[in-house]
């Protein structure tokens, strides 16, 4: 597939170890692709490299083809963007804003628009200044979405969205992929990255620790299991059996372990004469994931 | 180069200090011209202070609102996450600083041509009591022409560091520390002017200075050669301002 976003060796150092360092990624035309990290990983500063708002000190980003310091203009065009900073220009009412939003990008047929907020149920006719959090956000997104582009770039966008809301979001997103549009987004809402996104990169003071494909996450690893044991015995019992115990907890007599589905009769057959109080299936997380490399990368 | 939805947006959004100091300009400016005991005072008080005074903290309250304060909150982002170069915002905001500016001006001039028309004074009431005949028509047009410069020099300037400066308070404490001393500095000099000893050198820190009134009512061409000036200032500043607005890393 086409390579639409290009990012290689991508330097902006900040000092004191602030800043993002020897970036190199590349996203491809359709995909959605998503950037997970702490606070102060370099996630923004990442996305304001791509916006043309910063200049790199090294390295570049080209979308399109079209550098995005020297040609930022021209890859507004088609780039749609949710700030991860939400305040908006003193025009007023929410409609004023989208109003001239639709200006700026020259949109003339506001059907779109008008779904869109039928969509969010956005109440328009809002003062800007009064709107919560949530309202901004969603106003933020309308504007983003509404030429639909082709690209759209979003710094965090379900931050202040109601749970249902951010499902919404969700549809949205998966909408567009449909359409083929090309998706980029930063989040630490693991949900709303597992639901949407074919590749997921961690980042961690700066770097990059790993890009995840959707597909390799999901198939090819191990399972997790909680198994509580009515009795202690029992319990310590299994614990001598050669299984991969993730963590264990004394006090519910309950462990996790992490096994591979071709094993799966082997387990059954050893728990056979235990006293079995329930057994949970842990479903992976990116969470999950992302807690261990960080971990081992602090390590 | 020019976006016309930015320059609406622009319009709407300053349109109520543009109009209040446009309204607090011209009704004083004809309040000093009608009423008989303020008429002497014309050209030392309203002249000599207020056309630089008032159009000063429009620009400095402005300015900052025109690009620092946008580029602080984070709102600019809207306007650059469409198709609008960086130069095409600056350029736009300076259109709409200098244009304001003279629209200004002229509301104020007009009302007071209208009032000197209707009311003629003599320049020997308005304090000048060597010079003869009345005060001209002409010679209002060209004392606000000459006055309009300097505001637009100091407009400049406010404009300068509002491109320079991500956080407003540093676009608003560098500007305000500007237009501050040069409005101190223009009425101490005038204080001097009237005879206090001493204080008349404030003259030469303030480009308030370059705005020559007198020279205009003795009928002599100094007002225009010192017009270079602030010209050469604006000119300078809207400059380095906007190539630096363009150049700079902004935390959208």
């Amino acid at each position: 597939m086409e390579k639409i976003i290009n990012i290689s060796n991508l330097t902006k150092d900040y000092g004191d170890g602030r800043g993002i360092f020897d970036f190199s990624f590349d996203v491809k035309r359709g995909e959605v692709f998503g950037f997970v990290g702490t606070n102060g990983s370099g996630k923004t500063t990442t996305i304001r490299n791509m916006m043309g708002f910063i200049k790199p000190q090294n390295g570049k980003i080209t979308i399109n083809g079209n550098d995005s310091w020297k040609d930022a203009c021209e890859i507004k065009k088609y780039v749609g963007y949710i700030p991860g900073q939400i305040d908006f220009p003193d025009v007023g009412t929410g409609t004023k804003f989208l109003k001239i939003q639709a200006d700026f990008l020259g949109i003339k047929d506001l059907s779109y628009m008008n779904k869109l907020i039928d969509m969010f149920k956005l109440d328009t006719e809002a003062s800007l200044n009064r709107m919560s959090k949530g309202m901004k956000q969603k106003t933020a997104i309308v504007a983003a979405f509404m030429s639909e582009p082709d690209i759209l770039i979003m710094d965090e966008p379900s931050t202040g969205l109601d749970p249902m809301m951010r499902d919404k979001l969700i549809e949205l997103i998966l909408e567009q992929k449909e359409k083929g549009k090309t998706i980029f987004m930063s989040s630490h809402i693991f949900k709303e990255l597992e639901n949407t996104c074919d590749r997921v990169a961690f980042i961690h003071n700066g770097k990059i620790i790993n890009i995840v494909d959707r597909a390799q996450h999901v198939e090819n690893m191990d399972k997790q299991y909680q198994i509580g044991f009515a009795e202690k015995k029992e319990y310590q019992e299994f614990l001598k059996c050669n299984y991969e115990i993730l963590n264990r907890n004394e006090n519910y007599n309950h462990l996790t372990i992490k096994i591979n589905d071709t094993e799966m009769n082997k387990l059954f057959k050893t728990l056979e004469p235990y006293n079995i109080r329930y057994i949970n299936y842990q479903p992976y997380t990116l969470e999950w994931y992302y807690t261990n490399i960080i971990e081992k990368q602090e390590v | 180069m020019f976006s016309f939805p930015l320059f609406k947006q622009t319009v709407k959004s300053n349109l109520v200090i543009w109009g209040a100091m446009t309204l607090v300009m011209t009704v004083l400016c004809i309040q000093f011209a009608a009423l008989e005991m303020t008429q002497s005072l014309l050209f030392v008080i309203f002249y000599g202070m207020m056309t630089t005074i008032l159009p000063g903290i429009y620009v400095l309250v402005t300015a900052n609102k025109l690009l620092s304060s946008q580029v602080d909150s984070g709102s600019m982002a809207y306007v650059l996450s469409t198709p609008t170069r960086r130069f095409t915002v600056v350029f736009t905001q300076m259109i709409y600083l200098t244009g304001s500016l003279v629209v200004m001006f002229a509301v104020q001039t007009v009302g007071h041509l209208i009032a000197n028309t209707a009311m003629p004074i003599a320049l020997a009431k308005l304090g000048y009591i060597q010079l003869p005949g009345n005060l001209t028509n002409t010679m209002i047009l060209q004392v606000n022409i000459s006055a309009l410069m300097v505001c637009i020099a100091m407009a400049g300037v406010c404009f300068l560091f509002s491109g320079i400066f991500n956080e407003s308070k540093y676009s608003i404490g560098f500007s305000g520390t500007f237009i501050g001393i040069m409005i101190l500095a223009n009425m101490l000099a005038m204080f001097g002017k009237l005879g206090v000893g001493g204080l008349d050198n404030f003259k030469y820190i303030t480009i308030c200075s370059f705005y020559d009134y007198e020279s205009i009512l003795y009928g002599v061409n100094d007002w225009i050669i010192k017009m270079i000036f602030p010209i050469g200032i604006a000119v300078a500043s809207f400059g380095i301002g906007s190539a630096w607005f363009c150049k700079k890393d902004l935390p959208l």
